[in-house]
């Protein structure tokens, strides 16, 4: 919050009406000059090397690369659950640069949303809790997050399941209610790491159409990692990633 | 407490096990805490019971009433010790015996007082004190109000307990056993003819310890200390150490304590792994909840929440299945519950149920969310 990003953050004490309005400018996503590195022994590992990108309100990116290019590291970065080595990371006019752990874990619960490769659902908890649990380990407005759970699962299209354990759903249904449970903080960002994997053409191909739907029905920014080409075209853009760093 | 509750509503059958061995661990500690009360109080009952503030035994009888001896000069010599403001003798001696209702012999403690004030038991559960040398308070475990005992001379008697040497129970005192015996309290007198019918060619009857009071100002203790430094035979102890050192005590606490520690040491063993064990087997439900923002204090809340619950159900089912346990007798040993002892061990082992948590807490503290990017399994 101290480095250097006064005119994005002085946002953030603005009167809510006035935020809304002057947030409607704000890029959901602006990463400048970030750079993450490891140390593995005696030398250093680059994972991700200045990488600059500015993700719009609504728009939608597919990350593109091959294994070990630094997608998942870009998207750990822009999600709050990795801090860069350097560089400056601003999601919707938050920077988040320097958070503690702590502030990253505040701010991954309040402003963005995750769906990931494989773990996405607690499974002694039912769809309908599976959305629930993000109130339940933030805000707690127990009647609102109802109301938003169940609104979000008939827009998936999954009202009779509700009930159901993840052990009772197929494949592509729980990646429908990770969708839900990513959206229930209403985030200005949402990361999707490789959402398509775990399921068959057809059905890949039916949920990042949802995906887009879900995204651009509610106004929010996507970055969708995938390496498989065939689904880029559900993208407002495709951004590739090769050994670290952005191709321009 | 959402996630904690769903879970546990979820893993009825993994917790309900746990819960239950946990009940079990807990039934077990008090059915032996009430055995070894029980056996103590039967051993040494009617020491405790007794309502002389200090007992002095003869150091020969190695604080035993069976072994003790008081000859004339040590009883002049501990009544005479300045601070004393009353004594009287006690004997104690083990006799076979018929009861009315029985037509088997048995064998019965008398414990004949000089003075009610310094060997009476207190206090009774029913009836009342001797008034005359036929009559008796006994042991409420062996003996109801109104029944008629024979102390048996060598040899035995034909028929029942008839004649003059017959004892009427008029009284009862709770607990008041001594070794493990049936155990009638005397006048004096009602002794001494016990042990001449037993042992017709006795001759005087020497109390076995002195009981003796203080005056006002001086404690038991003190006169106790005073009694042993006035005489090197003297063997002065108050009632509560009386009953305490009483050979044979000290070893079945220390054998009972062996088994507590052992009790004590599986139950926080057993919470403490399960715990670890779930929280290994949920670490990818963890791990995505650290990642989509739960603070790790509040996983560790709910898992100490689970851990209280859990030790809390056990020790209640543990308490309700001891409870008609408690009631119950073990041979010739009164089992009874003990309120103070499931106070102690219900905030023992909730505290060590929580300690043994703790692996399992730093197992959820140390939970990287970027974990939840590595595609290893999960939902």
């Amino acid at each position: 919050m101290e480095n250097g990003g006064e005119n994005v953050n002085a946002l953030d004490e603005q009167r809510p009406g006035v935020e809304a309005e002057a947030l409607a400018d704000v890029p959901a996503l602006t990463l400048e000059e970030v750079r993450k590195t490891y140390r593995v022994g005696d030398s250093e590992v680059v994972a991700l090397d200045r990488a600059d990108l500015t993700l719009g309100r609504d728009e939608i990116i597919a990350l593109v690369g091959p294994s070990g290019s630094g997608k998942t590291t870009l998207c750990s970065i822009a999600g709050g659950i990795l801090s860069p080595t350097s560089g400056r990371v601003v999601v919707s006019g938050k920077d988040i640069s320097d958070y503690s752990p702590r502030q990253l874990t505040d701010f991954r619960r309040e402003s963005v949303g995750f769906v990931f490769q494989t773990v996405n659902l607690i499974p002694f908890l039912t769809a309908r809790e599976n959305l629930l649990v993000v109130d339940e380990i933030g805000r707690r407005d127990r009647k609102r997050a109802a109301a938003r759970a169940d609104q979000l699962l008939d827009e998936l299209g999954l009202s009779d399941r509700a009930s159901n354990l993840p052990s009772e759903l197929s494949g592509g249904q729980k990646q429908r209610v990770a969708i839900g449970r990513a959206l229930m903080n209403e985030p200005a960002l949402v990361m999707f790491d490789e959402p398509t994997s775990a399921l068959d053409t057809k059905l890949g191909e039916q949920t990042v159409g949802l995906i887009r739907d879900e995204m651009k029905s509610r106004g929010t920014a996507a970055i969708i990692v995938t390496h498989d080409d065939r689904i880029t075209r559900y993208a407002d853009r495709t951004v590739r990633i090769t050994d670290g760093r952005l191709d321009s | 407490m959402f996630l904690a509750l769903k879970e546990m509503r979820r893993a009825k059958v993994r917790f309900g096990l746990l819960i239950s061995a946990i009940a079990l661990l807990v039934l077990l500690i008090l059915a032996q805490q009430a055995i070894q009360n029980g056996l103590i109080t039967s051993f040494i009952g009617a020491i405790e019971r007794q309502s002389a503030p200090v007992l002095v035994y003869s150091v020969d009888g190695q604080k035993t009433l069976q072994g003790s001896l008081i000859p004339p000069d040590l009883q002049k010599a501990v009544e005479g010790v300045d601070g004393v403001s009353s004594s009287g003798k006690i004997g104690q001696g083990t006799f076979t015996v018929r009861v009315s209702g029985s037509r088997e012999d048995s064998d019965a403690a008398i414990i004949g007082y000089e003075r009610a004030d310094l060997g009476a038991p207190q206090p009774l559960s029913g009836g009342r004190l001797p008034n005359s040398l036929d009559e008796a308070v006994g042991s409420a475990a062996d003996f109801s109000v109104g029944d008629r005992v024979r102390v048996l001379p060598p040899g035995g008697v034909e028929g029942g307990p008839e004649g003059p040497e017959v004892i009427e129970v008029v009284g009862l005192a709770e607990k008041a056993q001594l070794q493990v015996t049936p155990t009638l309290f005397t006048k004096w007198e009602t002794y001494v003819a016990a042990v001449r019918t037993a042992n017709p060619d006795a001759g005087a009857v020497l109390p076995s310890v002195i009981g003796l009071a203080p005056v006002e100002g001086v404690t038991p203790e003190e006169l106790a200390s005073r009694a042993n430094r006035a005489n090197p035979q003297a063997d002065a102890l108050t009632r509560a150490e009386a009953a305490e050192l009483t050979p044979g005590v000290a070893e079945v606490r220390s054998s009972f304590q062996v088994i507590f520690l052992l009790f004590g040491m599986v139950v926080p063993l057993v919470t403490g792994l399960f715990f670890l064990i779930v929280t290994l087997q949920k670490s990818s439900s963890l791990v995505l909840l650290r990642a989509v923002g739960a603070p790790a204090g509040r996983l560790v809340r709910s898992l100490m929440f689970q851990v209280v619950v859990v030790v809390g159900l056990g020790l209640v089912i543990g308490v309700a299945l001891y409870t008609p346990l408690s009631q119950a007798r073990a041979g010739s040993v009164d089992l009874s519950f003990d309120p103070q002892a499931v106070l102690v061990w219900s905030a023992l082992l909730l505290s060590l149920g929580v300690l043994s948590a703790l692996v399992a807490a730093r197992r959820v503290l140390a939970i990287d969310p970027i974990e939840a990017t590595k595609g290893d399994g999960g939902i």
